[in-house]
């Protein structure tokens, strides 16, 4: 009787880990997107998350290509967060690109060997783009990493945003 | 040593079992039934559950039968809310870098022009 309800709440609940799903629809050339995923520059520009910036050390945008960067801190309140956890501010992720069909789909998976105590595993998330007429449908699809730090550093992600909202509703 | 959600999930065995219970509740018998291993790696995996919070056990007769809490579910819901955000964040950010670069196209000639 409950799991009905948790089944309420996931949706079709592939496996037990739910996932997450997020879309975009821009007005844009797909191609203008599939370069923010696939050079330097692109992923660079708009990655973070809130309060960090990445530098890519390698972008190699085949399929099994390496996408490795490091995500360093630079908004004061993300830098005090690390410092809070122990952990730098700046910490090399290092991650492939899965799958790769130009203007269509991409995945990039990432290697998750950082943990103390837990076995190392993948994590991937799965990008597919939906051109229609002068718009782009963008659809993310993410398998949550287990991770407590992570999970401090999402609320931070989560009060950031929060209080963009706020600012927003009071103009 | 306490297990969080995700360390409860990261074993297969364990999200096979949580599977199984999905559909109900069951006896440890009907649980070694539907995963590969025998029964005493079964109740271990079950007591691990149990210790976490994820399923909960009631005696029927001679029997034990389990079946799933919501509440780890509520958690990894909270959590997976909070991921979301986070990314809902990024693809505006997504969203304004492609507008900077189209901007860049359409007037390459006057970048410090507004």
């Amino acid at each position: 009787v409950t799991i009905t309800r948790h089944e309420g709440r996931f949706g079709a609940l592939a496996s037990t880990i739910p996932k997450a799903v997020v879309e975009r629809t821009y007005r844009a050339r797909v191609e203008e997107l599939w370069e923010l995923w696939t050079t330097k520059d692109g992923f660079e520009s708009w990655w973070g998350p809130e309060g960090f910036r990445a530098e890519v050390r390698t972008l190699d945008a085949r399929v099994g290509g390496a996408l490795h960067y490091d995500m360093i801190a630079d908004a004061p309140e993300a830098i005090e967060v690390m410092n809070q956890m122990g952990r730098p501010i700046s910490h090399e992720a290092r991650a492939r690109f899965s799958e790769l069909r130009p203007y269509e789909r991409l995945a990039v998976t990432e290697v998750i060997d950082f943990l103390p105590g837990v076995t190392p595993y993948e994590s991937t998330m799965v990008v597919e783009f939906f051109p229609s007429g002068d718009h782009v449908r963008m659809v993310v699809t993410l398998q949550p990493m287990h991770d407590e730090e992570f999970t401090r550093m999402s609320r931070l992600g989560v009060t950031s945003q929060m209080t963009k909202l706020d600012t927003r509703f009071r103009a | 040593m306490h297990l969080d959600i995700f360390q409860t999930l990261a074993d297969p065995t364990r999200r096979q079992i949580v599977e199984v219970l999905r559909g109900g509740e069951h006896a440890v018998n009907d649980i070694v039934d539907s995963v590969a291993i025998d029964q005493s790696g079964v109740s271990r995996h079950l007591r691990i559950l149990h210790e976490c919070g994820f399923v909960a056990v009631r005696p029927k007769g001679p029997r034990r039968l389990y079946s799933l809490r919501p509440e780890p579910f509520q958690e990894l819901d909270a959590w997976i809310t909070g991921y979301r955000r986070i990314w809902e964040a990024r693809l505006d950010r997504f969203g304004e870098a492609l507008r900077q670069r189209q901007k860049r196209r359409a007037r390459p000639r006057k970048e410090g022009a507004k």
